[in-house]
C-alpha cells in the first residue's frame, strides 16, 4: 500500500502537466480563499462559531438525526438508513429498479463516490450519467476524480478535447468555452428526458428538513426539479441544527473552496411535490448513509467528522500540491483524507497515507471550521506503528533514540560516537555529503551537519548566565486590531448592485412604469422571442406579462406534467425558450443574490433552463444579507417552499484548467431589473 | 528575570553555538539563564513518527527536568516550544498527572523571539549585520504557536539592510518525513530553495534549527553562497551560517 502511494506520487511529480495544474490550483484557490476570507468581518470568530456548530451537532447526533427525519417525513420525503455502503446502493438501485429507470442523472456527490453507487448501478444494467462538468469529464475517461471539489484538475483543455473526440465523436477545439458549450450539449437531453436524480447534500437542516445542495452550474438544480423522482443520499454527520447554522455554513463552504462569497446556486429543497407545485419530484428520497462514520465519531478521529468538504485543506497542503489527487489513492485526498481514509476504511490500506505530511499546519489554516489536522495525522501515525509498522528502521530508530535520550550518560556518548563518526563521512566544508542507509535518502539532496565535536552541554563552563542587568524595560504597546474598511457604498441597493456586478450579473434600475418597457427591451435585445414566465402572482407581473403578449412574444407558465413519461416531451418544448423573466422574494446586498422561492405559479425553470434569466426585483425587498433576511421574513419561506434558489450570478464553472466560464448548464446571462 | 534554556537536542548535537548565541542574547536582554542539567530531547521525533510510548518516556523526562524549577522555560525552536504547548497535552490527555504537570509546562514554555518580546519586552538589541537577511516563517512557529510579529520587530531593530520574508510555506522538513518521503521532500525543498535564489539574500534567518538545517543543507548542495541563521546568531552580530 505504502509502496504503491509512493509509486503514484513518483509518476505524479514527473508530470509536467499535472505539475502545472497543481501549481495552477494552489496558488489561485489559495489567493482567491484568502481574499474571501479578508472580506468577512471576523473570520476567527466565524471559523469559531462553525466549529461549535459542528460539535454541537456531532455530540446530540441521535436526536437531531431524530428530528431531521421526523421532518422529512412530514414533508412527504423517503427516508432510507444504510449503515454500509452496500446497504446505500442496493436502496438507490430498489427505487430505481421498481421505476423502471435504465439510467439515472447525478450532480456531484463524494459520498457516491465513496460508496461505490455508479458501479452498483451499472452492474444492474442502470447507467449513471454524471452532469457536473468536471465529473463528466472524469467519467468518460473512466478517472476517479483527482480532487473532491474539482475533479478534472489533473486534465489539460487539450486532454479534455481529445476525451471529447474519442468517447463522444465530438470534433471540439481546445478552447475551454467550446468545451464547455459541447458539454452543454450533449447533457441537455440527459436531464430533460432522466426518469430519476441522483445528488448528494451539502448539509441537512434538522429543524425544517430541508435539504441544502450548493452547486456552480446549475446541474443540481436540473436534476433535483426535472426527473419525477429525486434520490438524495447524505453522510449522517451532515447536520445542521437550524437555517441560522446553514447560513453560517454558507458563509464559509463557497469562500473557502472556490473564493466565492457564495456559490452560484444555493438550492434548500423542502419534501417532494405538492398540489399546485409547477415542477419538482414526485417521489423525493433521502438515504442517510452511516458507511463507517458512527465508529469514527467514536474514536479519536470524531473531528473529521465537523468537516464540511470545501477542499480548502487539499489547495493549501504543499504535499498535495506536488503530488495531486490520484496518488492517495482514495476517494478522499489531501490532509482531510489522510484522516478520513483510515477512519472510514482502517489503517491497514490507508493509515499510512497520515505519513505523508510535515505537519505543517496549512491545513488547519485554511480549514473553515477548524478541524485539528496535525493532531489527526498523529493519532493515525500512532495507531500505524501498531497496525503496520513501516518503514521498519524507522521504529527501531525510535526506540534507540529514546533509549539514548532516557540518560544524559547514554546521550553523551551517543553524541561522541556521533561525531567520531562523523568524521568519518565525506565533506564538504565541513557538511558530510552522504550518509549511510538508511538516512541516505537525505543525503541524495541535501549535505548534513556532523555532530559537533563537544556538544552545548558541554561547553556551558566559560558562558555569562547572569542577566546584564538590565532591567527589561516596559513596553506599553497595545496590539491594535485593524477595522474593516467602511464599505464606501453605504446604500443596501447600490451594494447589491456592485455585488452582482462583481459576480456577471446585470443590474438595471427603474421607475415601476417602466419595467414592461425594460423588460421587452432586454427581450429584443437577446433576440428572444420565445419566454418562460412566472403567473401574475404580483401586480407588477401582471403589467409585464400582458405587455408581452401584446408584443407578440410566445409565453409559457411551466407547470410539468404529473405523468412521468410525459415528462420529457413537456421539458423539451419548454427548453426551447430563449429567456425567462421571474420576479423574485428577496436579494441580499452583501453577495449580490436573489431569492426565489417555487410555488403555485412560481415555476423556477425560467431561472434554469433559458440561457437568459431576467428577474423582476423590488428594491424594497433588498436586505442586508441571508441572514437579515431570513430573521425578518424568509424562514417560514425557506423552511417551506419545496424549492428556494439563492442564485448569485448566472451558471459558472472553473472545471477545466479553472478557467472561468458562464452559462454551463444554467442561464449564462443573469439580469435584475430593479424597480425603485 | 530568572528563565531556563532548553537548548534542544539538534543545537546540543549538531550547533552549539548556536545554543551560546541564545544564551548571549537571553543575558544581554536581561534575563539570568540556567541551564537544567540532564536535558536532552523533548520527544518530538517519536511524537511525530507516532510512537507514543517513546515519546511519553522523554517527555516525562523533561517535564520532570524542567518541573524541579518554576521559571519559565526558553526555547530556541518554534516546532520543540509547540511540542511543549500543545504536543504533551496531547500525549498525556489519559495521564491526570502528568496532564497537570504538562499544562504547568506549557504555560510556562516560550519561543526564544516570542520570550523576548513579549516577557522581557526588548526589541533592540544593539547587533548589528551587513549581509541581506530574509526571514523564513516556519511552520510549527507561525501556525503551531502563532508567533510572527515577533522575530519580524526583532529583525527590523537591526542594524543593516532592510530583512526580507519569504513565503509561509513549509520547506519540505517534516523529520522523518524528510527521509521516508525523500521524494516528495526534496521537491518541497526545490521550490523553497528556488524562491531564496530569487530573492537573491545573502542569507536566510529563522528559529527553527531543523528547517534551517535542511534549507542550509540544500543550499550547499546546490553550491550556492547563501547560508542560515538562527535569530540568535543574528541578534548577536555573528556571521550567518549554522556553524
Amino acid at each position: 500500500m505504502r509502496q504503491a502511494f509512493l509509486d503514484r506520487a513518483h509518476r505524479a511529480m514527473g508530470d509536467p502537466a499535472l505539475q502545472r495544474a497543481l501549481d495552477r490550483n494552489a496558488e489561485g484557490r489559495q489567493q482567491a480563499r484568502r481574499e474571501a476570507w479578508a472580506g468577512l468581518y471576523d473570520v476567527e470568530d466565524l471559523r469559531q462559531h462553525a466549529h461549535a456548530i459542528r460539535q454541537v451537532t456531532l455530540d446530540r447526533l441521535d436526536s437531531y438525526l431524530g428530528l431531521f427525519t421526523q421532518r422529512l417525513r412530514e414533508r412527504g420525503v423517503q427516508v432510507h438508513q444504510a449503515a454500509t455502503s452496500e446497504e446505500a446502493c442496493q436502496i438507490v438501485v430498489d427505487i430505481a429498479q421498481r421505476r423502471g429507470a435504465t439510467r439515472v442523472a447525478k450532480s456531484k456527490s463524494m459520498l457516491t463516490e465513496e460508496i461505490g453507487l455508479n458501479a452498483a448501478l451499472e452492474k444492474v444494467g442502470i447507467q449513471a450519467i454524471e452532469t457536473d462538468l468536471g465529473e463528466y469529464i472524469v467519467q468518460l475517461r473512466h478517472e476517479s476524480p483527482s480532487h473532491i471539489l474539482t475533479p478534472a484538475l489533473h486534465l489539460s483543455r487539450q486532454a479534455v478535447a481529445e476525451t471529447f473526440l474519442s468517447e463522444l465523436g465530438l470534433q471540439v477545439t481546445p478552447e475551454v468555452s467550446d468545451l464547455t458549450r459541447a458539454a452543454r450539449k450533449s447533457l441537455r437531453e440527459v436531464f430533460l428526458s432522466a426518469p430519476i436524480g441522483v445528488t448528494g447534500v451539502n448539509f441537512g437542516v434538522a429543524e425544517t428538513g430541508t435539504l441544502c445542495l450548493v452547486t456552480n452550474e446549475g446541474n443540481g438544480r436540473m436534476v433535483t426539479s426535472l426527473p419525477p423522482v429525486h434520490i438524495a443520499l447524505m453522510g449522517i454527520e451532515r447536520l445542521v441544527p437550524t437555517l441560522s447554522d446553514l447560513r453560517v455554513m454558507l458563509q464559509l463552504l463557497p469562500r473557502s473552496g472556490t473564493g466565492q462569497k457564495l456559490s452560484s446556486y444555493v438550492s434548500l429543497l423542502n419534501g417532494a411535490r405538492r398540489e399546485g407545485d409547477p415542477e419538482g419530484p414526485e417521489e423525493r428520497h433521502l438515504v442517510l448513509v452511516d458507511a463507517g462514520r458512527m465508529a469514527v465519531r467514536s474514536s479519536g478521529l470524531s473531528e473529521s467528522l465537523l468537516c464540511i468538504r470545501c477542499g480548502a485543506c487539499l489547495n493549501a497542503c504543499p504535499v498535495f500540491r506536488e503530488i495531486g489527487g490520484h496518488a492517495y489513492g482514495s476517494v478522499y485526498p489531501g490532509p482531510i483524507g489522510s484522516v478520513i481514509s483510515p477512519g472510514l476504511w482502517g489503517g491497514e490500506s490507508y493509515g499510512h497515507l497520515a505519513k505523508a505530511s510535515t505537519l505543517c499546519g496549512a491545513c488547519v489554516e485554511a480549514c473553515p471550521v477548524g478541524i485539528d489536522l496535525p493532531t489527526l495525522l498523529l493519532r493515525v501515525r500512532h495507531q500505524q506503528t501498531r497496525i503496520d509498522p513501516q518503514p521498519r528502521w524507522l521504529g527501531r530508530s525510535i526506540r534507540l533514540f529514546s533509549w539514548l535520550a532516557t540518560s544524559e550518560a547514554r546521550f553523551g556518548l551517543a553524541q561522541r560516537i556521533g561525531a567520531l563518526l562523523s568524521r568519518l563521512q565525506p565533506q564538504s566544508h565541513g557538511w558530510l555529503t552522504a550518509l549511510p542507509e538508511p538516512l541516505a535518502a537525505w543525503s541524495a539532496a541535501r549535505h548534513f551537519p556532523p555532530f559537533a565535536a563537544r556538544p552545548f552541554r558541554r561547553r556551558t563552563r566559560h558562558l555569562r548566565l547572569q542577566g546584564s542587568g538590565r532591567s527589561p524595560e516596559f513596553d506599553p504597546r497595545v496590539e491594535t486590531f485593524p477595522l474593516p474598511e467602511a464599505s464606501p457604498i453605504s446604500d443596501k441597493l447600490e451594494r447589491f448592485a456592485a455585488e452582482l456586478e462583481a459576480v456577471g450579473g446585470e443590474f438595471i434600475r427603474c421607475p415601476e412604469a417602466e419595467a414592461a418597457d425594460r423588460v421587452v427591451g432586454q427581450l429584443h435585445l437577446q433576440g428572444a422571442s420565445r419566454v418562460l414566465a412566472w403567473g401574475q402572482v404580483e401586480p407588477i407581473l401582471f403589467t409585464v406579462l400582458q405587455r408581452l403578449e401584446q408584443d407578440g412574444f410566445q409565453v409559457t407558465q411551466p407547470h410539468l406534467p404529473s405523468r412521468p413519461y410525459a415528462r420529457p416531451e413537456a421539458l423539451v418544448k419548454l427548453d426551447g425558450a430563449q429567456a425567462g423573466v421571474t420576479g423574485a422574494q428577496a436579494g441580499f446586498a452583501d453577495t449580490g443574490t436573489l431569492a426565489l422561492s417555487m410555488g403555485r405559479r412560481r415555476s423556477l425553470l425560467p431561472s434554469l433552463l433559458p440561457a437568459v434569466h431576467l428577474a423582476i426585483l423590488r428594491s424594497s425587498d433588498i436586505y442586508e444579507s441571508m441572514q437579515d433576511w431570513l430573521d425578518k421574513v424568509g424562514a417560514p419561506l425557506a423552511a417551506s417552499t419545496q424549492c428556494m434558489a439563492f442564485i448569485t450570478g448566472p451558471s459558472r464553472t472553473a472545471d477545466i484548467e479553472m478557467t472561468l466560464t458562464v452559462g454551463v448548464h444554467g442561464p449564462a446571462q443573469l439580469v435584475v431589473i430593479c424597480l425603485e | 528575570m530568572r528563565v531556563q534554556l532548553m537548548v534542544t537536542c539538534l543545537v546540543d548535537s549538531f550547533f552549539p553555538e548556536i545554543g551560546e548565541a541564545v544564551v548571549e542574547v537571553l543575558t544581554e536582554a536581561g534575563a539570568t539563564v540556567s541551564i537544567p542539567r540532564g536535558q536532552t530531547c523533548c520527544g518530538q521525533p517519536a511524537m511525530n513518527t507516532g510512537y507514543r510510548s517513546q515519546a511519553r518516556k522523554m517527555a516525562a523526562r523533561t517535564l520532570e527536568i524542567f518541573g524541579r524549577e518554576p521559571y519559565p522555560v526558553v526555547v530556541p525552536s518554534g516546532s520543540c516550544a509547540a511540542m511543549l504547548r500543545h504536543g504533551y497535552e496531547e500525549l498525556f490527555a489519559d495521564d491526570a498527572t502528568r496532564l497537570r504537570q504538562a499544562r504547568d509546562l506549557a504555560s510556562r514554555s516560550f519561543e526564544l523571539s516570542e520570550f523576548l518580546v513579549e516577557r522581557l519586552r526588548v526589541i533592540e538589541l544593539g547587533a548589528s549585520t551587513a549581509a541581506t537577511l530574509a526571514y523564513q516563517p516556519s511552520c510549527h512557529l507561525l501556525r503551531g504557536l502563532g508567533v510572527d510579529r515577533q522575530p519580524s520587530e526583532l529583525l527590523s531593530a537591526l542594524n543593516g539592510p532592510p530583512v526580507g520574508r519569504l513565503q509561509p510555506d513549509c520547506c519540505g522538513f517534516g523529520g522523518a518525513f524528510s527521509v521516508d518521503h525523500a521524494e516528495i521532500s526534496e521537491a518541497m525543498l526545490n521550490r523553497k530553495l528556488d524562491e531564496i535564489d530569487s530573492a537573491g539574500v545573502e542569507a536566510v534567518v529563522g528559529c527553527d534549527v531543523s528547517c534551517l538545517m535542511h534549507l542550509e543543507g540544500g543550499l550547499r548542495r546546490r553550491g550556492s553562497a547563501v547560508r542560515c541563521a538562527h535569530l540568535a546568531q543574528v541578534l548577536t552580530s555573528r556571521e550567518p551560517g549554522l556553524r
